[in-house]
């Protein structure tokens, strides 16, 4: 909301400079930030214009004399509304206009100009910019225009929170800044007007706890016009433009002490009546902004006994809008039900300056103080007359509430002591009824503050008006140690270091894809009622997607090696689980190009499924002391290539070339990508398992190679196996070291291994008479079963 | 022969043999010992100053210490030839111009670092870590904190629905109350995770961000202890010298509500980082605890914000681009 400081100051008295007092509303609950009206704009002056002739070679240029209260000047202008007698705010010859815009002499089609009449958005003071702004008349002429006139337009922005439906006024705010500053606070009075007439008007309300309140009213004999400088100017200071006298009076009071209220042309009331209730299923209404609703049970309506005239607390009808025809007016100043104003604005996606209001809630006892206010000012600037008694029906009056607060709870919660006459003070401030007796508050609090019911909130405005900076730290460290586990997620920290540690780069990617992306893994995703757009319209079930267009991405900007990671959550539907959502943890990862980038020591070499083999085993083996095994997965979904990984006997993910079908169905264009990708849920408890020192063998260790020539299609793994089987615990070590296939030297269909073994016994230095029979025994154990040869 | 003579004639011996100086470690040591090592000949010469007369000995003693002074300086002028000439020679083969053996070094996200230091503040200061679900149901997300249905506040957080009663949590808060729901007070938790906002994009705000929630409940909490607690926090993370304030604001599920600013020397302007407040007696009611008993205070942040104000991240795109040329940075 935007608060001019000059209309501020009809309320108090105000001596802080602009940004003093955005400070101060900020640290008092009521963010405030200077707007973007400068506090002086040298060199632009009042001017007068005081004749206008053809700019002989421009149709849509004037030549325009303007008196500076010394001389003329000769000035070009554009705007369509110059016109002579105006006052203007002309900026001379070497002002400079906000965004640095230095005013220079010009020849304009071959015209002198020396000057520039000025529009309000040149001056920063609105966004108009259609034609000149047009000054009042009996302004000093050839004084400063900021000080002699602009600053009435220097406003705060404030961001109020959705609890204090009373700041959204000036005399809302006005009442806090009094408070603060601890000074005369004067909110708006105005006395009921003698009434010259002896019409009557019949308010029903269907329902009191939708609409408590009604006041209505009937003036006659109203001009509709132009609304005088005064209002125009606090209008539009507030960033609102003038309609006519009667539209903007409602804004006005509106603004002034933040009660909606509505004027109804009188005559276009087909019934004359007023009748509140909930609309019909099959109703519908025009609004003033000419959208058509189709209206249901949720809407709450002011109805002429028959006819739907309004949306209660929203927003007017266009059949009984006042238009410059309008002679009389029914004025209605209401209190509605904030809930039931905010599901029938909610449901018609409105929100307006009223239904803002309402929502929150108003004043219920304010409305007759701002009854009188647009009654007075319709009678005193337009010449209606007031011919009816103000009808107020009000079932059941809404009382101010009683609450009390104790001393020692405000002490406790806040941890300071604050003497009672600061405490007094800080009430009387914000007009709460307050007493003091036996350690105990007694309050009284005011209907425009309905956020306001319980001992906190009363604990809350102490707080607020007394300063937060006031309340001094305490740096004591309380409560008790617990002895579990202070971060369930710490096992995390070794996954990512590692990868870290083997050249991967942690990514993060949006949980929420589009429909195909997040089914690719054939599981239905979860998908959102209000997805912000189609492309994220359900949550990922997969990482891979992900990290594919990220590699994507790299790969477009000319990074074709990496190594990619991703921890993060997936979302599976489960009748199951919590809200029928399995949320689980993964870990997957991308590598493309080569191993090392291109350079003067080594000769290049790809990343491949090796590669993420021993990525995932330096992690799962090396890091996590884990036993891996990785077998054929027939199941080809994202890889091709698949092996299932296996971790201490579960299996828990998969592996392989990153699935073209994939990058092929997302659009995209990737190849060689290898990945993986693992549930972390399984093995969370192997992780926290405890590593336990093993003895260091003092003993030599004994390295011999074998070499055995065995068929092609043999798998290594299984010749490992009998290393361990037939290796009497004495083989601490055994690797595949060499793999070679050569049909000179070695025949066709088999290929030469070399295995590295290693001895070592825990309890003497081996000998060559405790190593040849079990190499022997290993010999003749292949021979048999894998119809192995010993290579010589 | 005298030790006089015996002196010159070491030196002359000494002089003979660095003459030609080998290069060969083996043979240096070897020359070494033979002179001034442990068992040298000039060792062996002091070890006959105590036969000497006590008028010849100071004289004696001052001979014998310029021979090893002299004979030491000369061996560490030699060695120290030796040493370049070898070096010199290997050196024309070698070109450390080139590049290193680099093996690629990867990185921690940088929210996954800026995250790593919020928990080791908190975890300083007594606060364990807890975790909670991403998918909620509309009572643990907003009900049971204090935001009824049709309350305005709803607007203050544009949510995402799975159904209408089930949502993807807009702030970690929800994990307060599992926690409080779960737990007998006292507790100290912070919580963080991946939260979702039905927002347009751009460069200030992505449709999820990552939040941390701290909460503390004990008998006796207080506003000041909050304040205390939040300023260690601003101190370590941003600097002991950092510039902040504490400013009211409005959260349904506190009260007092504060918002925490720091100072922006760049922007010179005040910029929020957090929220916090004392939690409503509402909310601990909800959760069965009894306010007159417990009190207690929270506080939520957004890690992407704080990452952005501590390393002058402009777009909270970069976070989730995936982008290598924005990771390597932060390696």
């Amino acid at each position: 909301m935007i608060v001019s400081i000059d209309w501020l100051s009809e309320f108090l008295e105000i001596k802080e400079s602009p940004n003093e007092l955005a400070d101060i509303l900020s640290n008092s609950g009521l963010e405030a930030e200077l707007n973007e009206v400068p506090l002086s704009i040298p060199g632009v002056i009042i001017g007068k214009v005081e004749s206008t002739e053809k700019h002989p070679d421009a149709d849509k240029l004037k030549i325009c004399i303007v008196n500076d209260g010394r001389q003329n000047h000769q000035v070009i202008c554009g705007a369509s509304n110059v016109n002579s007698g105006q006052m203007i705010p002309f900026a001379t010859v070497g002002s400079i206009l906000p965004g640095n815009l230095k005013i220079k002499k010009a020849k304009i089609r071959g015209v002198e100009s020396d000057g520039m009449i000025c529009s309000e958005r040149e001056l920063n003071i609105s966004d108009e910019h259609e034609g000149i702004m047009v000054l009042p008349h009996g302004l000093p002429l050839g004084k400063d225009f900021m000080e002699a006139y602009g600053k009435k337009f220097l406003s705060l922005e404030l961001d109020v929170t959705p609890n204090r439906p009373d700041a959204f006024s000036h005399q809302g705010v006005a009442r806090d800044l009094a408070c603060i500053t601890d000074r005369k606070f004067s909110p708006v009075f105005t006395e009921p007007r003698k009434v010259k007439g002896n019409e009557s008007l019949k308010i029903t309300m269907e329902s009191s706890e939708d609409c408590p309140r009604y006041i209505g009213g009937i003036i006659k004999g109203v001009s509709i016009g132009p609304s005088p400088d005064w209002l125009v100017d606090r209008l539009r200071s507030v960033g609102q433009r003038s309609i006519n006298n009667i539209v903007d009076i409602s804004n006005f009071v509106l603004m002034e002490m933040g009660h909606p209220t509505h004027i109804f042309d009188y005559d276009k009331l087909d019934n004359k009546e007023i009748y509140v209730r909930r609309a019909n299923e099959d109703e519908s209404l025009i609004t003033l902004d000419e959208q058509k609703h189709k209206l249901k049970d949720n809407h709450l309506l002011i109805t002429d006994g028959y006819n739907p005239i309004a949306l209660a607390g929203i927003m007017g009808g266009l059949s009984t809008a006042v238009n410059e025809g309008t002679k009389n007016l029914l004025v209605e100043s209401a209190y509605f039900n904030p809930v039931t104003i905010r599901k029938g604005a909610k449901d018609l996606s409105m929100s307006t300056d009223a239904s803002k209001r309402y929502e929150r809630g108003a004043d219920p006892n304010g409305c007759d103080a701002a009854f009188w206010r647009v009654v007075s000012l319709i009678e005193d600037l337009t010449g209606g007359e007031l011919v009816s008694d103000a009808i107020d029906v009000y079932v059941e009056k809404i009382n101010k509430q009683k609450i009390a607060m104790r001393k020692e709870k405000l002490e406790l919660v806040l941890g300071i002591t604050i003497e009672n006459e600061i405490i007094s003070r800080i009430f009387d401030g914000l007009g709460i009824q307050n007493d003091f007796k036996d350690d105990n508050w007694t309050c009284l609090v005011p209907t425009y503050r309905p956020d306001i019911t319980r001992e906190i909130d009363l604990i809350e405005e102490v707080a607020r008006i007394y300063g937060f900076e006031n309340i001094p730290p305490d740096y004591s460290l309380n409560g008790i140690f617990r002895f579990d586990n202070p971060d369930p997620e710490k096992f995390l920290h070794y996954i990512r270091q590692t990868l870290v540690g083997l050249g991967f780069h942690q990514v993060y990617s949006n949980s929420l894809q589009n429909e195909k992306e997040a089914g690719l893994t054939n599981n239905k995703p979860v998908g959102m009622m209000n997805p912000l757009n189609k492309e994220m319209g359900f949550l990922r079930t997969s990482l891979i997607p992900g990290l594919i267009k990220a590699a994507d991405m790299n790969i477009k900007n000319s990074n074709n090696q990496f190594r990619i990671f991703e921890l993060g959550h997936v979302h599976l539907l489960s009748e199951s689980s919590l809200n029928g959502v399995d949320e689980r943890k993964l870990l997957s990862g991308l590598i493309i190009g080569n191993i090392i980038s291109e350079n003067v020591h080594t000769d290049l070499e790809a990343e491949d499924l090796f590669s993420v083999k021993g990525y995932l085993s330096s992690l799962f083996e090396n890091k996590l002391s884990m036993r891996m095994e990785l077998d054929i997965e027939n199941e080809d979904l994202g890889f091709e290539l698949s092996r299932s990984i296996t971790l201490n006997k579960q299996k828990v993910g998969r592996m392989g070339r990153i699935s073209t079908a994939w990058i092929d169905s997302m659009n995209l264009d990737l190849e060689e990508a290898y990945g993986f990708e693992i549930d972390l849920e399984p093995i969370k408890g192997m992780l926290e398992n405890k590593k336990t020192f093993k003895k260091i063998v003092p003993y030599p260790k004994v390295m011999r190679d074998l070499n055995l020539v065995i068929p092609e299609e043999q798998e290594v793994g299984s010749i490992l196996e009998i290393f361990h089987k037939y290796g009497k615990k004495l083989i601490t070590r055994s690797e595949a070291v060499n793999v070679f296939k050569e049909k000179e030297s070695i025949g066709e269909g088999v290929k030469s291994v070399t295995f590295s073994l290693t001895f070592q016994d825990p309890s003497k230095t081996l000998e060559d008479k405790d190593v040849n029979p079990i190499i022997d025994e290993i010999i003749r154990v292949a021979e048999k079963t894998f119809n192995a040869k010993l290579r010589v | 022969m005298s030790i006089l003579e015996q002196i010159d004639s070491v030196r002359n011996s000494f002089l003979a043999d660095i003459e030609s100086f080998p290069t060969k470690s083996l043979e240096i040591d070897a020359i070494r010992s033979k002179y001034i090592g442990r068992k040298g000949q000039v060792a062996q010469l002091f070890s006959q100053l105590g036969k000497a007369g006590n008028d010849e000995r100071p004289l004696l003693g001052q001979k014998l210490n310029q021979l090893k002074n002299e004979l030491s300086q000369l061996f560490d002028e030699k060695l120290k030839q030796v040493h370049s000439n070898t070096q010199t020679s290997e050196d024309q083969k070698l070109d450390l111009s080139l590049p290193g053996r680099k093996n690629r070094i990867g990185s921690l996200h940088i929210l996954e670092q800026t995250l790593g230091e919020i928990k080791e503040i908190y975890r300083s200061i007594g606060f364990h870590i807890a975790y909670g679900p991403e998918v909620d149901d509309d009572y643990h997300n907003f009900t049971a904190l204090n935001i009824p249905e049709h309350h305005p506040a709803r607007d203050m957080q544009d949510t995402f629905f799975i159904n209408p009663e089930t949502v993807l949590r807009t702030h970690t808060s929800n994990v307060q109350i599992h926690l409080m729901e779960e737990e007998d007070p006292p507790i100290r938790y912070i919580v963080p995770g991946r939260v979702y906002r039905n927002e347009a994009i751009g460069y200030k705000s992505y449709c999820l961000f990552h939040q941390v929630e701290g909460i503390y409940i004990n008998e006796k909490v207080s506003f000041a202890e909050l304040k205390g607690c939040l300023e260690y926090f601003v101190k370590q993370m941003f600097g002991p010298k950092k510039k902040m304030r504490f400013r009211p604001s409005y959260f349904p599920f506190t009260e007092p509500s504060a918002e925490v600013d720091i100072w922006d020397e760049k922007r010179n302007q005040w910029m929020e980082i957090l929220g916090c407040g004392m939690v409503d007696p509402a909310v601990l009611k909800n959760v069965g605890y009894d306010p007159e008993k417990w009190h207690g205070y929270a506080f939520g942040m957004g890690v992407e914000r704080i990452a952005m104000l501590k390393y002058e991240i402009d777009d909270i795109r970069n976070f989730y681009s995936g982008d290598i040329r924005v990771l390597e940075q932060f390696i």
